[in-house]
C-alpha cells in the first residue's frame, strides 16, 4: 500500500529501506565517516506541492540511524543540504534525471561542501535509489 | 550540377566535388555524433588556392570548415550547406633544416608521414601524439599533448612560424615575434583565425632505441606521488599511464546489477638511448615504489613513436572505430586529481577498454606558453581522459554519466581539452577561456570578420555569413 509522501511513516519507512539496502551500505560506507553526512533535503514547493518540506536523513558508515521530516529553512544538525524545486526532485526520483546531473548544472543547489558530496556520487545515487524503491504517493499522483 | 562548383574550380588548381563525389566519411568525423553534408568540397594543393577559396567562400556568402584527418569529436571539422576544405590534399614536406633542427611542412601532413621521414636524420617533433594518423594543421588547432609534454609542452609550443589564410583571405607568415597575435591565435585557435598551410616545427635529436618500463600501481596517491619524482627527476623521455580495470563482478547500482572493477594503474616510463650505452635500469628506477615492476621493453624509437597503431588497427578491426566516441578529455590540478579520478572510476564499467581506454598523463603546466590551451594554475597537473567507443544505440544511455563526468571534472577546477565531446553553451566557452576569451573573441572580429570560419563550435558573438549553417 503506497505511503504518502511528507508523512512521519514514508520517513520511516525510507529509514528502513536505506539500511535494508546492500547497495547503499557497500556504496556509503565511507559517507559521514569523519565528517558530518546527515543530509538535509529540501522540496521546494512548486507543481503539485503547495508546501516546502525539509527531510533530515541521517547518515554514517553506511547506516540510517534515522529520517524525519523536520521544520526548515534548515536544521544544525545537517551536514549537507540540496535544493530544488518539486519538480526537480520528481525527475530525479523518477530516474529521469541523474542527482549529479541536477548539481553540476545548478538545478539542485548544494549547501556543504560540493567536492565531498561529489566524491561519493555513488553512495547518494543508492540513496536515491532507496527512495524510488518505496512505494510512494506523491502530490499530484 | 551546383552552378557554384565551375565557379571555384575556375579559380584554383586543386579539385573541387560536389556531393555525388562525397566520400561518407567527410560526412562525420571521428565522434560520429554530428554529421553535415557540405555544398563543396575542396581539396587546394597551394596556400594560394585556400586563400582563393576562402575568397570565393566570402564573396558568395558561404562557411568554409577545416579539416584534416577529421579526428574531433564535436561540431568542428564538418560542414553542412557551407565549404569543406580537405587539407589532406596538401601533406608535403616541404624541407628539413638539420643544423636549425627545424623542419617545414603542409598543413594537411600526416604526423606518421613526419615522423618516418625524419628517422634516418635522427630527429623527431618534440611531442607527438598518441595517434600518429592526424595531421599537423589539425593537431596545432587543438595544442597536441603527447607522452613528452611533460618535458615540451604541447606540440603547438614546438612551432616557429607558420603560414596562414586568414578569414578575409590575406595570406600571412607568422611567429612568436612577427605577427604574435595571429601566431597564438592560431594556435590552440580551433580553426578560428584562418587556416594553417604551412608549419615549420622544431625538431630535436632521437636515439636509435627506447627502453620502456612497465610498472604497475594499486593506488592512485602512490602512482602520483612516483609519477611526479619521474617528471622532476628529468630522468625520463615519455611518461605514459591509464587506469586499467580488474572486473570483480556485478554489484547493484540503482537496483541493477553490473559489472564493476578495481581499477590499477599502469605507467609506462621512457628513456631512448644510443648503441653500447643502455640505460642504468637501478639509477632510473631508484625512489620509485611500484606494486609491481612488470617488464622491461626495448625497441626502435620508431617504433616507439608508433606503439598505438596496433592498438588502433585492433579497434578498427573490432569495428569499435566507428563507434560514438564522446570523449571526456580534461586537465585537472594535481591537488584535486585523486578526488576527481577516484569519484569518477567507481562507475565506470570495465566494458570501457572495449574500443577505448581510460588515459592519465601527468604534466607540468609551465610547460607551456600557448594562451588558448587553457589548463588549471599550478606546476602539476594531471590529464584525465575518459576514451570510450560507445555503441550507438547505447548512446542516449550513457551521454548523461558522460556529460557529467566533464562538468564534475570543471567543478573540481579542471580544463576541458577540445578535441573531445563539448556540449557548453555560451557561458561554458565564456568560463573554459576565462580572461583569454575577449581577446579571442577580438582576434575572431579582426581575422575572421565575417565569421565564415569553422562555424558552429565555438558560439562567437557575432552574426554567420547568410547562406551558411553551423557546421554539424
Amino acid at each position: 500500500m503506497p505511503l504518502d509522501f511528507g508523512t512521519p511513516e514514508w520517513a520511516r519507512a525510507l529509514a528502513g529501506a536505506i539500511n535494508a539496502s546492500s547497495e547503499y551500505r557497500n556504496s556509503g560506507a565511507s559517507w559521514g565517516v569523519g565528517f558530518n553526512g546527515n543530509i538535509l533535503f529540501v522540496f521546494e514547493s512548486g507543481g503539485p506541492l503547495d508546501r516546502t518540506l525539509h527531510l533530515l536523513v541521517r547518515l554514517e558508515g553506511g547506516a540510517c540511524p534515522g529520517a524525519e521530516f523536520v521544520p526548515g529553512p534548515s536544521h544544525p544538525d545537517a551536514g549537507f543540504t540540496l535544493r530544488a524545486p518539486f519538480p526537480v526532485w520528481r525527475e530525479v526520483l523518477t530516474g529521469k534525471m541523474l542527482a549529479a546531473t541536477a548539481i553540476l548544472t545548478g538545478r539542485m543547489r548544494v549547501e556543504g561542501n560540493t567536492i565531498t558530496l561529489l566524491k561519493h556520487a555513488g553512495a547518494h545515487r543508492s540513496l536515491i535509489h532507496c527512495v524510488s524503491s518505496l512505494d510512494t504517493r506523491f502530490p499530484g499522483a | 550540377m551546383d552552378r557554384l562548383y565551375q565557379l571555384l574550380q575556375n579559380r584554383i588548381e586543386g579539385s573541387v566535388a560536389t556531393p555525388d563525389e562525397f566520400h561518407p566519411a567527410q560526412l562525420t568525423n571521428f565522434g560520429n555524433l554530428f554529421q553535415g553534408t557540405p555544398r563543396l568540397v575542396v581539396s587546394p594543393v597551394s596556400a594560394r588556392d585556400v586563400a582563393a577559396t576562402v575568397a570565393f567562400a566570402r564573396e558568395k556568402r558561404l562557411s568554409v570548415s577545416t579539416r584534416g584527418a577529421g579526428h574531433s569529436q564535436s561540431r568542428i571539422a564538418i560542414s553542412d550547406g557551407g565549404i569543406l576544405l580537405s587539407m589532406s590534399s596538401m601533406g608535403r614536406i616541404l624541407s628539413v633544416d638539420r643544423s636549425a633542427k627545424t623542419v617545414d611542412v603542409e598543413g594537411g601532413v600526416v604526423w606518421r608521414d613526419l615522423v618516418r621521414h625524419l628517422a634516418p636524420h635522427a630527429l623527431a617533433p618534440p611531442v607527438l601524439t598518441n595517434n600518429l594518423g592526424v595531421t599537423v594543421g589539425g593537431t596545432l588547432s587543438i595544442a597536441g599533448i603527447g607522452v613528452a609534454s611533460f618535458k615540451y609542452g604541447t606540440q603547438g609550443d614546438n612551432v616557429r612560424e607558420l603560414d596562414v589564410v586568414t578569414g578575409t583571405g590575406e595570406m600571412v607568415t607568422c611567429s612568436r615575434e612577427r605577427r604574435a597575435d595571429l601566431f597564438w591565435g592560431t594556435i590552440a585557435g580551433l580553426g578560428q583565425t584562418g587556416v594553417i598551410t604551412r608549419a615549420r616545427l622544431d625538431l630535436r635529436p632521437t636515439k636509435p632505441m627506447t627502453r620502456t618500463y612497465y610498472l604497475l600501481y594499486h593506488d592512485l596517491a602512490s602512482f602520483l606521488e612516483d609519477a611526479k619524482a619521474a617528471m622532476d627527476g628529468g630522468r625520463f623521455d615519455a611518461l605514459e599511464s591509464w587506469a586499467s580495470p580488474c572486473p570483480q563482478g556485478l554489484k547493484p547500482v540503482g537496483g541493477r546489477r553490473q559489472p564493476f572493477a578495481r581499477w590499477f594503474f599502469p605507467v609506462h616510463l621512457t628513456v631512448e638511448y644510443g648503441p653500447g650505452h643502455p640505460p642504468d635500469d637501478a639509477k632510473l628506477l631508484r625512489g620509485l615504489k611500484p606494486f609491481e615492476r612488470l617488464y622491461t621493453d626495448d625497441i626502435p624509437t620508431l617504433d616507439f613513436f608508433e606503439r598505438m597503431t596496433p592498438v588502433f588497427d585492433l579497434w578498427k578491426r573490432g569495428n569499435t572505430w566507428r563507434h560514438v566516441h564522446a570523449w571526456i578529455e580534461s586537465v585537472l590540478p594535481w591537488e584535486r586529481a585523486v578526488d576527481c579520478v577516484e569519484s569518477v572510476l567507481p562507475d565506470l564499467p570495465p566494458s570501457i577498454l572495449v574500443g577505448g581506454h581510460v588515459l592519465l598523463w601527468p604534466a607540468k603546466g609551465n610547460s607551456s606558453e600557448s594562451r588558448l590551451f587553457m589548463r588549471p594554475p599550478g606546476e602539476d597537473l594531471l590529464g584525465f581522459g575518459v576514451l570510450p567507443a560507445v555503441p550507438p544505440r547505447f548512446w542516449e544511455q550513457a551521454r548523461p554519466m558522460l556529460e557529467n563526468l566533464g562538468r564534475l571534472t570543471e567543478v573540481m577546477g579542471g580544463k576541458r581539452y577540445l578535441s573531445g565531446y563539448i556540449d557548453w553553451d555560451e557561458e561554458g566557452w565564456r568560463q573554459h577561456f576565462g580572461e583569454q576569451w575577449e581577446p579571442f573573441c577580438a582576434l575572431k572580429r579582426t581575422y575572421d570578420p565575417d565569421s565564415i570560419l569553422n562555424p558552429g563550435f565555438v558560439p562567437f558573438p557575432a552574426a554567420r555569413p547568410t547562406g551558411a549553417t553551423a557546421a554539424g
